[in-house]
């Protein structure tokens, strides 16, 4: 059997640990889930909206909270607990370590993300008019959220806390940059800059084309610049926690 | 062959230089034994000889493999049992088991199969689909050395195996480390126990401000030190003042007061076993009983970490 194969069941075991142990911690549950059900009702109710714009939004929102929340939980426990040293020791890589935990959260995300996907198609009926573009939107930005959160717990504490507080000081601005709740059009020069810095406005823009909502880009530049983001998170990923356990 | 080769290692953490260049070699089926104060490079010893941390210079192997540069393949060679009992709360102790086995990429027909017989060797089976939150702490310091086990490994690295535990875990445990010894399996103890070191080591190194001090089998690291020897010796209702005529008495070194015993420090136990004889009739107390000891490994460990024991704690005296 290849190491590349073993390497791929241990980031699957790693996965499946994680499942077993961390999705139903209520503070993943609080923050994964709960989270940014509130946030989205908080600035939507009320206000006229289109179904297409709505659900690509509450989609976008959720994926983007549950999929980077598993991480900065589990692994400052794990190095609290020292089970964080035997991933390290094991006869796996790091890139096998990183993809492992990765997965954690892009499994919890789909799961969680599938809540308001039903909610809003039995609500306000499918809207949805392409489906190709919508799944793998969904796909790769929980994948690519679920490599950030992999990415801000490489930093060497073991309270989730610190790890939470640096990643909301980057999630919660990126809602506002991505055109969920801002149209794009609206944000300030310099602002709009930071708009193509986003993840998630390739996220929201892919999702956004399985409903023929207005979007930005061409489905494909989506679809790249979500795979960019994911190869420098992984990247970037597995030099920090190189570093960090030297 | 040799299982574990270490050459001139050397790891600075900033200004904290922790290994000084220190070489070892241990042979393949060997127990050896790695002690040292705390903070002497112990655990940054095993951190680099499991490849969890690289060295700033020098080189390891295990079993003939660069742990720098052949990491994985020197890894699958190893079992770990880190010091703390790293084992998972919230999974019952099958899950763990089986983890862990995922994770050295053991087939599944042999993860059970092999499963089923550590648990049942640790005396864990009953429980094994208990979650481990609920387990002792010897529980759960025999199911993480099941954990390192499982992936029937020849060389086990073993921190501080029996540390705290409960008399029941610890024979459980040294009666595996003894069996893993027949069956050919490498052992790399690190212990602050040093009379397990003693009964359970071939060989013993010890490791002082990052330095080795001193390797050899434990009976050869006590005769280097002769002048260490003592008697020990037990009176029938003695006034406490026959410790200051013991301390008065020729080529006594020291008195040391052990539970109703007194133990003399001395490089002539003849001389001094005649002198508290007389001790005895002058202060008309009896003998009960007197015995000769030669240096411990405990001795050769004071000596070659410049430790000062005293009856209110240890103290470095450099």
């Amino acid at each position: 059997m290849s190491q590349v194969l073993y390497e791929l069941r241990a980031s699957w075991a790693i996965a499946k640990k994680d499942a077993a142990i961390y999705y139903l911690k209520p503070n993943i549950l609080v923050s994964g889930a709960l989270f940014p059900l509130f946030m989205f009702l908080a600035f939507s109710v009320g206000r006229p909206a289109e179904p297409a714009l709505m659900i690509p939004g509450l989609v976008a929102i959720t994926i983007l909270f549950s999929s980077s929340t598993i991480e900065p939980v589990s692994i400052p426990i794990e190095r609290r607990m020292k089970t964080f040293d035997r991933l390290l020791s094991a006869p796996i890589s790091l890139h096998a370590i990183v993809l492992g935990e990765s997965l954690s959260g892009f499994l919890y995300s789909i799961g969680i993300a599938s809540v308001p996907c039903i909610a809003g198609f039995v609500l306000f009926g499918t809207g949805l008019s392409n489906g190709i573009p919508f799944l793998i939107g969904v796909v790769l930005t929980a994948f690519c959220f679920a490599t950030m959160g992999t990415l801000f717990a490489a930093y060497p504490t073991e309270s989730p806390g610190d790890i939470m507080s640096m990643l909301n000081l980057v999630r919660l601005p990126l809602i506002f940059i991505s055109g969920i709740f801002i149209p794009i059009a609206s944000i300030p020069y310099p602002g709009q800059l930071l708009v193509y810095c986003s993840p998630l406005t390739y996220g929201t823009d892919l999702i956004r084309a399985g409903f023929s909502g207005p979007t930005l880009f061409h489905p494909a530049v989506d679809l790249v610049m979500l795979l960019l983001f994911i190869g420098v998170f992984q990247v970037l990923a597995n030099r920090l926690y190189k570093r960090f356990n030297e | 062959m040799i299982a574990i080769h270490v050459s001139d290692l050397v790891k600075r953490f900033e200004t904290i230089t922790a290994l000084q260049g220190i070489s070892f070699s241990v042979n393949e089926g060997e127990t050896f034994g790695f002690l040292g104060p705390n903070g002497a490079g112990k655990t940054t010893t095993i951190r680099i000889l499991t490849g969890i941390s690289p060295p700033t210079s020098g080189s390891a192997s295990i079993l003939g493999k660069d742990i720098v540069n052949e990491t994985i393949a020197a890894r699958k060679e190893i079992g770990i049992v880190h010091e703390t009992s790293n084992v998972y709360d919230d999974l019952s102790a099958w899950k763990n088991l089986i983890f862990s086995a995922e994770l050295y990429s053991v087939g599944k027909e042999e993860r059970e199969s092999r499963g089923k017989s550590l648990l049942e060797l640790f005396g864990l089976w009953e429980r094994h689909n208990d979650r481990v939150k609920g387990f002792s702490k010897g529980m759960k310091r025999r199911l993480t050395l099941a954990m390192g086990l499982i992936n029937n490994p020849r060389i086990l690295f073993l921190d501080e195996p029996t540390s705290g535990l409960d008399v029941q875990s610890n024979l459980i445990i040294r009666e595996v480390i003894r069996d893993l010894n027949t069956k050919g399996v490498t052992v790399f103890l690190t212990t602050h126990n040093i009379e397990e070191a003693n009964v359970t080591c071939d060989r013993v190194a010890i490791i002082n401000h990052g330095q080795i001090a001193a390797i050899d089998s434990p009976e050869r690291l006590k005769k280097t030190i002769q002048s260490v020897q003592s008697v020990k010796v037990a009176f029938a209702d003695a006034d406490p003042s026959i410790k200051e005529c013991l301390r008065e008495l020729p080529l006594v070194n020291e008195v040391r007061k052990e539970g109703d015993k007194y133990r003399l420090i001395t490089e002539k136990p003849p001389v001094v076993i005649q002198a508290v004889m007389e001790c005895a009739a002058e202060q008309k107390v009896t003998v009960i009983s007197m015995n000769t000891y030669g240096p411990s490994l405990e001795d050769v460990f004071i000596r070659l970490t410049c430790l000062d024991v005293r009856t209110k704690g240890v103290r470095a005296i450099d």
